[in-house]
């Protein structure tokens, strides 16, 4: 019984833990060919500045479509275009936590030297 | 004939000078502006030309980094080095003109001028296509070498100096020429009084002498009166010969100095002009101390001469004449008519009457200055319309 409810209490408090962009997007996206950090450059290549990624990908996980893209033709016909997250299971302020700290953990400006 | 002409194109009156000074300044100044304006187009244009020397060699640069940066963007998650250049120095910012990475040694950027100079580097702004590593501009430095600068001022300098020289010689010419017909007119006048003046000698002085003689016992009151007044004319005529005389003959001899009463001297000029001053009922009010000039008595003479009876000859009836003199200086004033402010500087001129309606050659004032200047005696005007002139001599 005690052992249950440690393995309990270690399963919630490591889910706590873990931040919203851990648990919305990278368990999701573990099983894709191409890496977050792949789909970040290819966001960074075409609308630069952190403004315009962070409004960009908020537009697109809403509404995603295969215009919109900035995956290849060749990924988004094998993979098909990814299916919008609705607002009950992501609200709009936790969505645009989680884009925060998508950029925080790729943006160029840290790491190029 | 040619002392004469020499003469006059060497003293350059005071309105003369003026006029071309004037003429002369506005000349220069416009000439400078033009040449400057032109300056200023031949520099900006060899900037320019300059600057386009250098784009097709910072465009290959950037081209060449962007090839880099592309691969760099590529497998970013395998290295994160910025691609560098012994070539020149770069940067690269985004489309919110935050800096992405920078290498620059000017920091400061525009990014709007495709190419500029700044604190001795150039900057080439490349705007991308495809945003590698979300940079929009791209910024190429390298060092900018301005010995062209060097070059560029001094051939502003050596043909701006040139063409300045060349443009006021030709000013000079032009001013030369416009000058040329007063010239003209004033060595007329000069032959002519040159020439007057030895015909008048001889009948002045059977005139003079003649008054001289005249028995004025056996003359009745009437005749008396006239004679009277033939002398006063012919006193008139004699200082105005005198001054011609003075002019054309004697300016140039050697001055023969001596001590000098000026008391004694002034007491003999206002005697000498006392009957043409009670004509115009004017009254000399005299306060003098002896004092002793070296000096050429001819000279002095027309100086006291030629002021004393401008003192009358511009005076009102009635008015007074004042005559101080101290130690250091000498004092002449009258009530009369007065000079306009505007024309004291040029009473001294040859040929320049200050009143229209007296009549004279306007030579009596010239004459003064030139012999003033001689001993470096100073002289300053005081006038007021309508209540007098004075005239202050200090040595
Ligand atoms: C339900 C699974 C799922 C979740 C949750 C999910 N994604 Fe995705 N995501 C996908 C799939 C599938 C694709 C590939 C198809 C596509 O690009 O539309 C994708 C594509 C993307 C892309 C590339 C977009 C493009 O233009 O093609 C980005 C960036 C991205 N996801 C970010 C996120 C972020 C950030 C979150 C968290 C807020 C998130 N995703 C949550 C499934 C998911």
């Amino acid at each position: 019984m005690v052992k249950k409810v440690v393995i309990f209490i270690i399963i919630l408090s490591n889910l706590y833990s873990q931040d919203i962009y851990q648990k919305s997007c990278v368990e999701c996206h573990k099983s894709l060919p191409a890496s977050l950090q792949r789909m970040f450059m290819n966001y960074l290549l075409v609308y630069s500045g952190e403004e315009n990624v962070k409004v960009g990908l908020f537009h697109y996980i809403r509404y995603p479509h295969k215009d919109t893209s900035v995956m290849s033709k060749l990924f988004i016909e094998t993979i098909g275009v990814k299916r919008p997250i609705p607002r009950h299971k992501l609200s709009d302020k936790d969505l645009k936590e989680a884009i925060d700290i998508y950029w925080e953990k790729y943006k160029v400006f840290d790491k190029i030297r | 004939m040619l002392v004469l002409k020499n003469r006059v194109t060497n003293s350059i009156l005071n309105s003369e000078r003026k006029s071309l000074l004037r003429f002369l300044t506005l000349y220069i100044l416009m000439s400078t502006v033009v040449i400057l304006l032109l300056s200023i187009f031949y520099y900006q244009y060899q900037d320019k030309l300059n600057l386009a020397n250098h784009r097709t060699q910072l465009s290959t640069y950037a081209h060449d980094l962007i090839r880099r940066l592309k691969r760099t963007h590529h497998f970013f998650d395998q290295s994160q080095i910025y691609p560098r250049d012994n070539r020149f120095k770069s940067a690269i910012y985004d489309m919110e003109y935050i800096n992405i990475f920078s290498i620059l040694d000017e920091k400061k950027v525009y990014f709007h001028k495709e190419i500029y100079r700044i604190n001795s580097k150039i900057h080439f702004v490349k705007v991308l296509d495809n945003y590698y590593l979300g940079a929009k501009y791209l910024i190429i430095e390298v060092d900018d070498i301005d010995d062209w600068i060097d070059e560029v001022i001094k051939n502003i300098i050596l043909y701006g100096v040139v063409a300045l020289l060349l443009l006021a010689l030709f000013g000079l010419y032009l001013s030369r020429l416009f000058l040329k017909p007063m010239r003209d007119y004033l060595m007329l006048l000069d032959t002519f009084i040159k020439d007057t003046t030895h015909e008048l000698n001889t009948p002045l002085s059977a005139i003079l002498a003649n008054i001289e003689m005249m028995d004025r016992e056996v003359m009745v009151e009437k005749n008396i009166k006239k004679l009277h007044r033939i002398n006063i004319a012919a006193k008139t005529v004699s200082t105005i010969y005198n001054d011609l005389t003075y002019l054309v003959l004697k300016r140039e001899n050697a001055s023969y100095n001596i001590d000098i009463n000026m008391q004694d001297i002034i007491y003999d000029r206002v005697e000498y002009f006392d009957i043409l001053a009670s004509s115009k009922k004017i009254e000399f009010r005299i306060d003098l101390e002896p004092i002793i000039l070296y000096i050429d008595k001819e000279k002095i003479t027309r100086v006291i001469d030629n002021l004393i009876s401008n003192a009358i000859k511009y005076n009102k009836r009635g008015g007074f004449i004042d005559i101080i003199l101290r130690d250091k200086y000498l004092v002449i004033s009258d009530s009369g008519i007065g000079i306009e402010e505007s024309k004291i500087p040029y009473i001294f001129d040859r040929y320049m009457r200050f009143n229209q309606s007296e009549g004279g050659f306007g030579i009596g004032l010239s004459i003064v200055k030139d012999i003033l200047n001689e001993y470096h005696i100073s002289i300053d005007v005081e006038s007021q319309i309508n209540i007098g002139t004075k005239m202050v001599l200090r040595w």
